[in-house]
C-alpha cells in the first residue's frame, strides 16, 4: 500500500467517469448504460426511486461489482474509504472503540507496522470529530445504533482517502447523529475529497448537496441538485421503474464509451438521453 | 550441593502432593511439558475460532484429517510420521478447500465446512476398508499424553512455536478478518492471508492435540478454555492471556488428579476444563445467572 | 478293438478288483480313535501319545483365547460323535460340562490334571472376561510345568488304553518316548536357570498364568500392578508400574494387557528396560510357527525370559 503523504489535501482526488456502465445479476440490467463525468471534490448526491440501482452502481464504483459492459475509469489503484449500507461489522467482537477505528489506519500501520501514541491520537481526534469523546475505551457491544454509526464515521476520517463512498449512512439514526454527520461530509468537500452518498431523504440532499445524480436506472439526470431535483425529473424518474422482465429481449445497444442516442429493442416508452455536464 | 541438604529437600519435595509425581517420574514431566506445548497453541486459536463462530468445526476436522491418514498407512503403513503427514494434507485440503468455497460462493463457511468433511470421511472410510482396520488407523493417530516421547514433544513444540510465530504474524488481519471481512477486503489483500493462515494453524494444533490427548478430546482443549473466558472478560487480550491459562491451569490439575485418584488422563484433563466452564457459567461476571440478575447498584452516568 | 479301447477296458477291470479287494485291505488297519482335546497344548500331547491311531479335534483352536471361548453348534455335534473327550480340569473349561450335557455325550471323559498338586490361584487383576475363576480356587494352568505335564502324558495314555484296547502297546510306548524327552526338555530349562541368580529372576506379565513355572523353575512373576486391558491408563497406573519395576529392579517387562505400545515404549524408557514381546501362556502358535508344539513352546517361553532377564 502506497504511503499517502501527510497532508491530506495535498492527494489529489481523481476525476471518476463512468463510461456506458451496465450492471446487472444474472443478466438483468440493474443500471443500463449510465455514462457521467464526476469532477473531483465533488459532493454529490446518488438518489432515486427504490429498486433504482443507486446501491448497485456506488457497488461498482467501490469495486465491489464487475460491470455488464461499460467500465469505470479513474478508480484503479485508488484509495477509498467506502461505508456500504449493512457494514459487515461484528459488534460482539471483543474489542473497545478506539481499536476498532484504528482499523482505518491500515493505509499507514499495515499487518505489521508499529502502533504508536501519535495514531493513537489521530484516533482520539477523530472520535471527537464524530462526538464520541470519552467512549474510546468502550466495548463495541455498548454502543447504540447511532452510535456505532459515528464510530464508522471516525474510521472513515482516519482512512483519509481521496474518494468516500457512503450508501445509506442514515438510514437508521437519529437526526442529531445525521445532522453531525453531514457536517463531517462538508468538512471532506473542504479538504477536496470526492464524496458520493445514496441517500433517500431529498430534504437532506437539497439542504446539503451541491450536485445530485437521479437514477432510475438509467440516468435520468445529473447536475445541480436544484435543477435536477425538479418535477418534471422526478416524475419521469418514477414512470422508468419496471421489474426485471425474464422476457426482455437483448439489448443490442453496442458498448460505445462516446455513448450518445443509439437503437434499442427492448419495451419502455419515454426516450432517454444520456447527458453529460461539465462541471466548474 | 551438598548431601545432607539435598536429600531431605528432595524427600520434602516426593512428599509434596503437587510436585512430588513431577519430580519423581520422568513421564509426568514429559507429559506436563507436552501439555504446556499444547495450550500455549491450541488455546488461543480456539479463541479465534469461537469469535469466527466455528467452534464445531474441530469435530468436523478430525473426521476430514481421516482419509489423510488412511492414505498416509497405505503408503507407508502404520508409520507415525506418515500418518502425521497424511493427515495434516488432508485437513489442510479440506479447510482450503470449504474456505475457497465459502469465500468465492454463496455457500457460507458451516455449510461448504461440513459438504467437504463429509466428503473427506466418506473417503477415508472407503480407502480404510478396503484396506486395514479403522481402530488400528485412529488408534495409531491417536496418541496418549502419559506416552510422550522426544520427538512428540519435538512436534508439540515445533507446532507451539509455529502457531504463536503465526498468529503474532497474522494477529491484526486476524482480528479485522473476524470484526469486519469486508473493510479488510477493501483496504488490503491480506484477507486470504488471514483466513487460510489462520485454518492451516487450526488443523496442525488438532494434529498436535491428538498425539497429546488422543482422540476427539483434543478439541475440548481449544473450545472449552475460550468459552470459559468469554465469561469473565471483553476484550481480546484478555481473553487470550486467560483461555491460556485456564489451559494450562486445567492440564496440571487434569495430570496431577489422574495420578492421586487414579484416572484415565485425559478425560481427566477435559473434565477440569469442563468444571471450571460450568463453575464459570454459574459465578462469572458474564455467565447465566449474573446476566439473570440485575446489578444491585448502578451508578449515575 | 483299437489300441487305446483296450487300454481302457484293461484300466477299468484293475479299479474294479481293488475296489472289490478294498474292503479286505481295509480289514487290516483299524479306523483312527475319534478324540476332542480342548486346546491346543492338550491337542499336542494327545496327538504326541496317540500317533496316526487317533484323530484329534481341537475345540479352542491355536491363538483363541479359552477364557472367551464360546462353543458352536457344530463342535458340539463333533464332540457328541467323539469316543474320548481330553480336557484340563482345575476350572480352566468353564464350559465343559454345558458341552457335554449339550452334546448329550455318554464316551469317556479325561481330565488330564488328575493327580497333578495344584497351586492355589491368585485374585486376577486383568480386566477381562473369565471362562474359569482364579481367586480362592486352583490356578489351571499347570501345564506351565514339566514334571505335571508327564502325569498328564501318562493320565492320556490310560485314557487312550481303556477305549482302544488293542493300540495300548503302541500308546505305552508313544508314551514313554514322549516322556523321556519331556524329561529333557525339564533338565534343559534348569540347566538354562542355573547360571542366573535368584534375585534376577524377577519378571513382570500381565497374566497369571505363570505360577507353576514360578514354583518348578523359580523364577518370580510379579502382575503389572495398576494397568489394564480395557481402560484408557491413568498416571497413577503407570506411576505404580514404575515403581514397582525400579523398586524390584525387574529387567524383564511382559506386557501385552497394555494395548498402547508407545505407552509400554514409555515406561521402558522411565525403567530402563527393554519390553520384552508376548509368552505363550494358554494356547501354542499355528502349527508352522515357533511354538508350534508343547515342548518348542517351553523353549520359547524359556529363552525369552531369560534373555529379557539377563537385558539382552
Amino acid at each position: 500500500m502506497p504511503h499517502p503523504p501527510a497532508d491530506p489535501t495535498a492527494s489529489a482526488a481523481p476525476v471518476i467517469e463512468l463510461h456506458n456502465l451496465t450492471l446487472g445479476y444474472d443478466r438483468h440490467p440493474a443500471v443500463h448504460h449510465v455514462s457521467a463525468r464526476i469532477a473531483p471534490g465533488s459532493l454529490l448526491a446518488l438518489v432515486g426511486p427504490n429498486g433504482a440501482g443507486k446501491s448497485t452502481l456506488i457497488k461498482a464504483l467501490a469495486g465491489e461489482l464487475r460491470p455488464i459492459s461499460g467500465s469505470v475509469s479513474g478508480l484503479t489503484g485508488q484509495r477509498i474509504a467506502w461505508l456500504p449500507q449493512h457494514s459487515g461489522l461484528d459488534p460482539s467482537f471483543p474489542i473497545d472503540v478506539r481499536r476498532m477505528v484504528a482499523m482505518g489506519l491500515w493505509h499507514r500501520v499495515g499487518a505489521l507496522g508499529r502502533f504508536t501514541a501519535e495514531h493513537r491520537r489521530l484516533c482520539d481526534e477523530a472520535l471527537a470529530a464524530v462526538g464520541l469523546t470519552g467512549f474510546e475505551s468502550r466495548g463495541l457491544d455498548t454502543l447504540s445504533g447511532g452510535q456505532l454509526q459515528r464510530a464508522l464515521f471516525a474510521r472513515l476520517i482516519l482512512q483519509d482517502a481521496p474518494v468516500v463512498l457512503l450508501d445509506e449512512p442514515f438510514a437508521a439514526v437519529d437526526n442529531r447523529t445525521s445532522t453531525d454527520l453531514l457536517a463531517l461530509l462538508h468538512r471532506w468537500q473542504r479538504q477536496g475529497k470526492t464524496v458520493i452518498v445514496v441517500l433517500h431523504d431529498l430534504a437532506q440532499v437539497l439542504a446539503h448537496f451541491p450536485l445530485t445524480l437521479l437514477l432510475a436506472r438509467e440516468l435520468v439526470a445529473f447536475g445541480p441538485t436544484a435543477r435536477v431535483l425538479s418535477e418534471t425529473n422526478w416524475g419521469r424518474a418514477q414512470r422508468m421503474q419496471e421489474p426485471f422482465d425474464d422476457d426482455a429481449p437483448l439489448c443490442a445497444a453496442s458498448p460505445d464509451p462516446q455513448g450518445d442516442a443509439h437503437a434499442h429493442a427492448h419495451p419502455h416508452t419515454p426516450t432517454h438521453t444520456h447527458r453529460e455536464e461539465a462541471l466548474p | 550441593m551438598s548431601e545432607p541438604a539435598v536429600t531431605p529437600f528432595l524427600a520434602w519435595l516426593m512428599t509434596n502432593p503437587l510436585l512430588g509425581p513431577l519430580v519423581e517420574f520422568g513421564f509426568m514431566r514429559s507429559a506436563l511439558l507436552g501439555c504446556v506445548a499444547l495450550s500455549l497453541s491450541a488455546a488461543p486459536v480456539g479463541v479465534f475460532l469461537m469469535l469466527r463462530r466455528m467452534s464445531l468445526t474441530g469435530d468436523a476436522m478430525a473426521h476430514a484429517i481421516l482419509p489423510g491418514a488412511a492414505i498416509g498407512y497405505l503408503v507407508a503403513g502404520l508409520s507415525l510420521t506418515a500418518m502425521t503427514i497424511g493427515g495434516v494434507f488432508a485437513g489442510l485440503a479440506v479447510a482450503v478447500g470449504s474456505g475457497l468455497v465459502s469465500r468465492n460462493t454463496v455457500l457460507r463457511e458451516d455449510t461448504s465446512l461440513a459438504a467437504f468433511y463429509l466428503l473427506s470421511l466418506a473417503l477415508g472410510v472407503l480407502i480404510v476398508s478396503v484396506r486395514g482396520n479403522s481402530v488400528d488407523l485412529l488408534h495409531v493417530l491417536f496418541g496418549t499424553v502419559l506416552a510422550l516421547d522426544d520427538p512428540a514433544l519435538l512436534l508439540l513444540g515445533g507446532i507451539c512455536a509455529v502457531t504463536l510465530a503465526g498468529l503474532a504474524l497474522l494477529y491484526r488481519p486476524l482480528v479485522m478478518e473476524c470484526l469486519d471481512p469486508g473493510f479488510l477486503r477493501q483496504v488490503s489483500r491480506w484477507s486470504p492471508v488471514a483466513h487460510y493462515g489462520f485454518l492451516g494453524l487450526l488443523v496442525i494444533n488438532l494434529v498436535a492435540g491428538f498425539h497429546a490427548l488422543g482422540t476427539l478430546m483434543a478439541v475440548g482443549i481449544m473450545v472449552l478454555p475460550a468459552a470459559t473466558a468469554r465469561f469473565w472478560v471483553r476484550r481480546l487480550g484478555p481473553l487470550l492471556l486467560m483461555a491460556t491459562a485456564l489451559a494450562l491451569g486445567a492440564s496440571l490439575s487434569g495430570l496431577l488428579l489422574s495420578y492421586h485418584a487414579d484416572l484415565p488422563t485425559s478425560p481427566t484433563i477435559v473434565l477440569s476444563l469442563g468444571a471450571a466452564y460450568l463453575l464459570s457459567l454459574l459465578l462469572a461476571p458474564y455467565g447465566a445467572l449474573r446476566h439473570q440478575r440485575p446489578a444491585s447498584s448502578h451508578l449515575k452516568a | 478293438m483299437t489300441a487305446s479301447l483296450r487300454r481302457h477296458l484293461i484300466a477299468s477291470a484293475i479299479g474294479l478288483a481293488s475296489l472289490a479287494l478294498s474292503p479286505a485291505l481295509q480289514a487290516q488297519t483299524p479306523a483312527p480313535i475319534k478324540a476332542v482335546a480342548s486346546f491346543s497344548i492338550l491337542g499336542d500331547l494327545v496327538k504326541q501319545v496317540g500317533g496316526d491311531r487317533v484323530a484329534v479335534d481341537l475345540l479352542v483352536g491355536p491363538g483363541s483365547d479359552s477364557h472367551v471361548f464360546q462353543p458352536t453348534p457344530s463342535q458340539a455335534k463333533l464332540v457328541g460323535q467323539a469316543q474320548i473327550v481330553f480336557s484340563n480340569g482345575l476350572g480352566f473349561e468353564g464350559w465343559m460340562s454345558r458341552l457335554l450335557n449339550t452334546a448329550s455325550y455318554k464316551g469317556r471323559h479325561v481330565v488330564v490334571s488328575q493327580g497333578i498338586e495344584p497351586v492355589k490361584g491368585k485374585a486376577d487383576n486383568h480386566g477381562h472376561q473369565h471362562g474359569h475363576s482364579h481367586g480362592g480356587a486352583a490356578d489351571p494352568h499347570a501345564w506351565q510345568s514339566v514334571p505335571n505335564v508327564i502325569t498328564y502324558v501318562g493320565n492320556i495314555a490310560k485314557g487312550l488304553c481303556e477305549v482302544d484296547a488293542s493300540g495300548c502297546d503302541i500308546y505305552q510306548r508313544n508314551a514313554g518316548a514322549y516322556i523321556a524327552q519331556l524329561k529333557t526338555l525339564d533338565a534343559d530349562i534348569k540347566a538354562a536357570w542355573a547360571p542366573i541368580p535368584l534375585a534376577q529372576r524377577k519378571v513382570i506379565t500381565s497374566h497369571d498364568a505363570f505360577a507353576y513355572y514360578a514354583k518348578s523353575y523359580g523364577v518370580k512373576f510379579l502382575s503389572a500392578q495398576g494397568v489394564s486391558t480395557e481402560s484408557e491408563a491413568s498416571a497413577k497406573g503407570v506411576a505404580q508400574l514404575v515403581r514397582q519395576i525400579k523398586k524390584e529392579n525387574i529387567k524383564a517387562l511382559f506386557v501385552e494387557s497394555i494395548s498402547d505400545p508407545r505407552l509400554i515404549a514409555q515406561i521402558a524408557r522411565e525403567t530402563g528396560t527393554k519390553p520384552s514381546g508376548a509368552l505363550y501362556s494358554d494356547s501354542l502358535s499355528e502349527p508352522t510357527g515357533e511354538a508350534g508344539s508343547y515342548i518348542a513352546m517351553m523353549r520359547v517361553n524359556t529363552r525369552a525370559l531369560i534373555a529379557a532377564v539377563r537385558g539382552l
